[in-house]
């Protein structure tokens, strides 16, 4: 009895939490400008304020906990301030107004309902910040990293999950988000009335949308993985009134609709792949130089679906298509017809994308793509590309394996033939 | 008898066929409902909208903004009532007798910044706490400059 006695004394002392005597408020205050604060390992409870250029820099183990709806460190009109390497929890991590050259390091920030909310920042540089949010539903949390009417902002090297928002970006001039992660959240990036946006080299996995981008001009958005977005309402990314978007060299696979563009114009959508959509592309009211050129569609129960206007496809690779290549250039034929009966009235109606593998759907589907072919009509290919690299490969032979190979079979039949004559 | 029972139940299904249906707001559901015009979940449920169209099918709207652009694009013969969410009380009032509030400091889901009250007096006591702000009537939406205003 007395060794349980002792065991539960001993668990109880271990998991109590240790509160550090620090005191960092106390310091930064103190600190000259330009002062580096350095942190001692240890549980701090508080809401810091910054207002003057310093860096406060954490070891292994240092933990900043908000208390109530104040942020754990606040910064107001300070130029270089630098938060670097620490733990924040909390209702809120960081909230940043009116600063210009704000660093944030190494940090992780755990259950907040919103993480990182800057405004009226610029200069502002992000890196290596993991953010997990609680466990709720997305229209309970807040914003993983969320900026607000700022210019030249970097957002790198961040793993994002359980926000609604994994990065939101509104009324911003000058944005790169490069290497991210963002799961399980409402959208990984939404641009909001932005300017000269990039959104490079990120994955995107299992939200609900993963690129929302909306009234924004000028963006860039390439060599990102946009996967498992499949919900009722999901996309991989969704432009709603954008002018002047460039989407080249992603991956968007296994997503209820690739691209969705609403309201938008001069789109580019060149060398990407699809893979494995329910629908790859869907636009309406886009205008007419937005062009698909140069992708690849595999496996997608549907290519493409448009209103009236549709949208100009071009010398793209269709593994459905069945045409042939006679004068061996690797350019189809005949055009390749991506219209769907179905697909169109999927625009109006969101609610038969339930029926879109059925028998029925499939049949009419085929019947679009015979009839259509000579009808001159919105999206279709005319130049639709074969695979080039489907020659057959040159066959490495390994001489001594074939003789092996051969010798055990000529020895094989010379057993056989022996065992015959006894 | 059996004449007056007749006489009773033509009486209430003429009377049940001629009065006025009512249309009511509904619930919003967070996991499925999107703005049926800008496609954005409605997760800021306190400045949503609602149509309640004819057929008994309802739109949903994330924005006062984006209820307007649908009207704006197909018109209302088909609108049986049109709702919004008051800011101050979370409470659905009728889109055509709210008075409205707008300035450009106001966020609202497509930073349009403008905000529904029931009565003057809520949207009065409202810019007087905010120190800002500018009425508008419902006829004032339809020619409003729906947008972000810098």
């Amino acid at each position: 009895m007395k060794k349980i006695g002792c065991v539960l004394l001993f668990l109880l002392c271990i998991s109590s939490t240790a509160y550090a005597k620090f005191d960092i408020q106390e310091a930064i205050d103190r600190a000259e400008p330009g002062a580096v604060i350095n942190i001692p390992a240890g549980y701090y409870k508080g809401n810091l304020i910054v207002t003057k250029n310093i860096t406060l820099r954490g070891e292994k183990g240092t933990e900043i906990a908000a208390v109530g709806e104040k942020p754990a460190i606040r910064i107001e009109g300070a130029d270089a301030v630098m938060i670097d390497n620490m733990t924040l929890s909390g209702k809120k991590g960081i909230v940043a107004s009116e600063v210009e050259g704000l660093a944030l390091r190494q940090l992780k920030i755990n259950d907040v309902h919103s993480a990182v909310h800057i405004q009226h920042g610029e200069n502002v540089h992000i890196q290596h910040v993991e953010i997990v949010g609680t466990q709720a539903h997305y229209s309970k949390k807040g914003n993983g990293i969320a900026i607000y009417q700022s210019e030249k902002i970097v957002v790198e090297d961040s793993n994002i999950k359980h926000v609604q928002d994994g990065i939101y970006v509104e009324e911003v001039d000058g944005i790169v988000v490069q290497r991210n992660t963002v799961e399980n959240s409402r959208y990984g990036t939404h641009f909001m009335y932005t300017e000269n946006a990039k959104a490079l080299n990120n994955t995107y996995a299992s939200n609900v949308t993963g690129l929302m981008v909306m009234m924004t001009s000028g963006i860039t958005i390439k060599d990102n993985v946009v996967i498992h977005h499949n919900d009722m309402n999901g996309s991989g990314a969704l432009l709603y009134d954008v002018q002047r978007a460039d989407l080249a060299f992603n991956t968007m696979k296994n997503n209820r609709t690739a691209i969705a563009l609403q309201k938008s114009a001069e789109v580019q959508i060149m060398h990407n792949h699809f893979q494995m959509n329910q629908t790859a592309i869907e636009g309406t009211k886009v205008d007419d130089q937005t062009v698909v050129e140069n992708n690849q569609f595999t496996g997608n129960i549907l290519t493409a679906r448009s209103d009236q206007q549709g949208y100009r496809l071009s010398s793209n690779y269709y593994d459905d298509y069945v045409g042939t290549d006679l004068k061996n250039n690797g350019t189809g034929d005949v055009p390749y017809v991506a219209v769907s009966s179905f697909g169109q009235w999927m625009v109006q109606q969101p609610v038969y994308q339930y029926f879109v593998a059925s028998p029925s759907v499939v049949l009419l589907t085929s019947l679009d793509q015979q009839i259509n072919k000579s009808a001159r009509t919105v999206l279709v290919d005319e130049t639709p590309k074969l695979m080039k690299d489907q020659s057959v490969k040159k066959v490495d032979m390994d001489i001594a394996q074939f003789l092996l190979g051969l010798f055990f079979i000529l020895s094989s039949v010379w057993l056989w033939k022996r065992g015959l004559m006894e | 008898m059996k004449k007056w029972i007749l006489i009773i139940c033509v009486s209430c299904l003429l009377a049940v066929g001629c009065s006025e249906k009512t249309f009511k707001p509904r619930d919003i559901v967070n996991e499925t409902d999107v703005c049926k015009v800008c496609n954005m979940s409605i997760v800021h449920n306190e400045y949503a909208g609602q149509i309640a169209l004819k057929n008994g099918d309802y739109e949903m709207f994330d924005d006062i903004g984006c209820l307007i652009e649908y009207i704006a694009a197909n018109g209302d013969e088909e609108v049986g009532a049109a709702f919004i969410k008051d800011a101050k009380e979370n409470k659905w009032i009728d889109v055509s007798k709210a008075t409205f509030v707008y300035n450009k400091d106001y966020w609202t889901p497509m930073n349009y910044g403008v905000l529904a009250f029931e009565t003057q007096e809520a949207a009065q006591s409202w810019m007087t706490t905010e120190g800002k702000g500018q009425v508008l009537t419902y006829e004032d939406l339809s020619d409003f400059n729906w947008g972000i205003h810098q």
